[in-house]
């Protein structure tokens, strides 16, 4: 088989970040319908619109944001390039760019999944239902992946598949992070805030895997350094950076697609910010610019794998 | 009509009544297996066989065995409908269809080779000069060039139709980049799921292997001296509607797919952009038209092909199937004349015969059109898609009238034919089973010699009354199963 066509990879990269974007978008989303029920009067759905830095074009175009108006806008808006409906429309144009090099269940899975997505109307879209939907979007994506995991060649794709994926996951769980950035540091009887660290934790799956490494008392800034650090909790930063070394290496050795320098460089960059941490102590303030600070970085790796492997010369 | 109960033994085919028109399942000489196929057909229950196509069609839906619709921001994709009751050709059809169409290909490939070099057919005066030179698809730029193999039409898909009587005749040939195969074999694949017990134990030859033959077949022509071809087939896009035929057919292939972006010319050598840079390429399966392949030598605004493509191809440092300039051999024109050009090349007649055409630029041809206007099909020759036919029987005086006219004037523009009585197949329509016209077009492969795929893409109007199969118009496929 001749090498990977450079745009090709570009789709399968695409391919992977896309699904992994609309997986944590319907996270969030359940997160904060929790921190919003629990908490009338306090944060609202203005936060995940803050979260996106989508706070200006909303009021644009929505004006105050209502729950509704919110849910509506990253469900299922179609204009909203960052809604599930259109990260799952993005990923099945790439997919369909790339139906020889994926396996036909991955086609067909992502196929029907959208379909699905794609009925969803307004009415279906309330607060009451949100849990539903946003637990049905997390499970075709972990089904998307059980799929690939089981058909897709551990080939030159499947290594840009990976590496859209990993990048993606290490960029939203930044972003779930800082959710609870400014109650790192709650008061001895902040109730809420415990509770609110909780929901995060199992938003992302991580509550029993945090407990078996912290039996005991939970406190938020050990929460935190589990999902920035550990090296086996699968959405946990460093674990995702570590991943898309592997793939590069493989690219590298296997596939013979050499690495620029360009991108050897961003790649330690980013391997050595994840590898130090934001220092000592874990401050509200610090660890809202360390996660910036990540998401800058990761997104450097993404245009130099770009300018590497995609352009084609 | 008489209510009739479900459990009635005949039930399913007790209202079918081809009428007066050949039944590809109940027509003379059909066989066995066809008699045990009809019978297994009619004692299925009439829910059940609705839920079974239901269940075909949504699969066919999930897996995007679809043909793709672009409206400003959305990506439709329709299914083209599947009929679940198969078009069965006997082993004497097949043995007629796979000797016929492969008498055709050569015979086209004989041509094209001539036309393009020493023009024996056109000095001889078999086929006119003019028809040939003035024709829109004829590429001066293809003069004196000669393709591996002699082979110019590599992928050929012969579109058949059967009269009354139960005969095959031609009704055009497809030389440039002819579609649909695709869904001969994923009919095949959801039909043995949906009606595993309808083929049980009766032999039907597989069609599986084209993309293995195709590849064959694409490095049978590769450039001489190259032993181990980088074959890739070239496609419009994602936009083209026949895209899930290019990715079916890649994947069937072991293949790239590529598109003109992907590809560059450099010192008259074609190479592709991979992830590692660039990588020589030596066969390619376009499947775009001619017009579109280099904008240096055809359309200049062309954005799909591939600048330089051409030189690189008249250099043979790559080689384009089907090749360039194949589109004078599928003309309405030239279609008339091909029992003589096989006659000619081959010195033998037609296996498959055309349906009879009259030859308005012929004086004798001309004649008998205008005596007999009202009972034919007059179609202007170098037009495409049924633009400017006339259909003698249905139409008004007054269009008979301008016909006349026209013909007079200009009768080199024209070619006439009977009415042909397309043949029918049982199809489920609503609750019922009704017949339908069907034609066929079976997809011959020629590399370093000829190949057949068993069957073909079974087409079916499925209107009542209607003649016209294209998807466009309402038309579906069927599975045809070609028995062993």
């Amino acid at each position: 088989m001749a090498s990977l066509v450079a745009r090709f990879a570009a789709n399968i990269y695409w391919l992977g970040r896309y699904l992994e974007r609309a997986e944590n978008v319907a996270r969030i989303l359940a997160i904060n319908e929790t921190y919003a029920r629990d908490n009338p009067g306090g944060p609202s759905w203005q936060r995940v619109l803050d979260l996106h830095a989508d706070s200006k074009r909303f009021l644009e175009l929505h004006g105050e944001p209502t729950p509704e108006s919110v849910l509506a806008f990253y469900l299922i808006d179609r204009d909203n390039p960052s809604s599930i409906v259109c990260c799952a429309r993005s990923a099945r144009e790439n997919a369909r760019s790339v139906r020889h090099l994926i396996s036909t269940e991955m086609w067909t899975h992502l196929n029907v999944f959208y379909t699905g997505l794609s009925a969803l109307q307004k009415r279906d879209v309330t607060v009451n239902t949100l849990s539903k939907i946003s637990h049905s979007v997390v499970t075709g994506c972990q089904d998307f992946e059980g799929v690939a995991e089981g058909t897709f060649l551990r080939a030159e794709p499947w290594c840009f598949y990976q590496l859209g994926k990993y990048i993606e996951r290490a960029d939203q769980t930044t972003r779930i992070l800082d959710m609870g950035y400014d109650r790192l540091t709650p008061a001895g009887d902040d109730a809420v805030a415990w509770v609110h660290w909780n929901v995060l934790l199992r938003s992302v799956s991580g509550y029993h895997a945090y407990r078996s490494r912290h039996p005991g008392a939970s406190r938020p800034p050990d929460i935190a350094a589990f999902l920035l650090y550990d090296d086996e909790f699968p959405r946990a930063v460093k674990l995702c950076v570590g991943h898309v070394t592997m793939r590069l290496r493989d690219l590298e050795h296997r596939h013979g697609s050499e690495l620029t320098a360009a991108l050897e460089t961003e790649r330690r960059r980013l391997e050595f910010l994840v590898g130090t941490g934001p220092g000592k102590t874990l401050t509200p303030r610090r660890l809202h610019h360390y996660l910036d600070d990540v998401q800058q970085h990761l997104a450097r790796v993404s245009d130099a794998i770009g300018a590497c492997y995609f352009a084609g010369d | 009509m008489p209510a009739r109960s479900d459990n009635e033994a005949t039930h399913l085919f007790a209202d079918y009544d081809p009428g007066e028109w050949f039944c590809e399942l109940r027509g003379r000489g059909r066989g066995a297996h066809t008699r045990d196929i009809q019978k297994r057909l009619g004692a299925l229950d009439r829910a059940a066989l609705r839920k079974r196509a239901k269940d075909a069609a949504k699969e066919l839906f999930n897996l995007g065995i679809t043909f793709t619709v672009y409206s400003e921001r959305e990506a439709i994709d329709r299914i083209l409908p599947f009929d679940v009751i198969p078009r069965i050709l006997t082993p004497n059809d097949w043995q007629q269809i796979e000797s016929g169409t492969k008498q055709r290909v050569a015979a086209l490939n004989h041509f094209l080779h001539d036309i393009y070099h020493d023009e024996k057919i056109l000095k001889d005066g078999i086929v006119p000069e003019d028809l040939v030179k003035t024709n829109a698809n004829y590429r001066e730029a293809m003069k004196g060039f000669s393709v591996p193999q002699g082979t110019y039409v590599h992928v050929c898909g012969t579109d058949l139709v059967r009269d009354e009587k139960g005969r095959f005749r031609v009704l055009e040939d497809n030389a440039r980049t002819p579609s649909g195969v695709s869904y001969v074999i994923e009919n095949r694949h959801l039909m043995m799921r949906a009606f595993p017990d309808l083929a049980d134990g009766i032999p039907i030859a597989d069609v599986d292997e084209y993309g293995s033959h195709l590849m064959r077949t694409m490095q049978d022509v590769a450039p001489t001296g190259v032993t181990d071809p980088t074959v890739v087939l070239l496609s419009p896009g994602v936009f083209n509607s026949a895209y899930f035929e290019h990715v079916f057919l890649a994947r069937e292939m072991g293949a790239q797919l590529v598109e003109g972006r992907d590809l560059i010319v450099e010192d008259d050598k074609v190479f592709m952009r991979t992830t590692s840079g660039r990588e020589r390429l030596h066969v390619i399966y376009r499947r775009i038209d001619d017009d579109f392949l280099d904008p240096k030598v055809f359309r200049p605004d062309s954005l799909l092909g591939v600048p330089g493509l051409f030189d690189a191809y008249r250099k043979g440092n790559v080689t384009l199937a089907n090749a360039v300039g194949t589109g004078v051999a599928d003309d309405k024109a030239v279609y008339a004349y091909m029992p003589r050009i096989i006659k000619y090349y081959l010195g033998e007649d037609p296996i498959l015969e055309n349906v009879p055409t009259h030859i308005c630029r012929e004086p004798d041809g001309l004649q008998y059109t205008l005596d007999n206007l009202e009972s034919l099909v007059v179609k202007p020759v170098g037009e495409s898609g049924g633009y400017g036919v006339v259909i003698g029987p249905r139409a008004t005086k007054r269009e008979l009238r301008e016909l006349r006219a026209k013909l007079k004037k200009n009768p080199k523009n024209f070619i006439a034919q009977p009415m042909v009585r397309l043949s029918v197949s049982p199809t489920l329509v609503g609750r019922a089973i009704e017949p339908r016209h069907v034609d066929l077009r079976p997809f011959t492969l020629t590399g370093k010699s000829s190949w057949v795929l068993p069957g073909g893409l079974t087409r079916v109007a499925l209107k009542r009354g209607s003649l016209i199969v294209n998807s466009s118009q309402g038309g579906g496929s069927k599975d045809t199963w070609v028995l062993g």
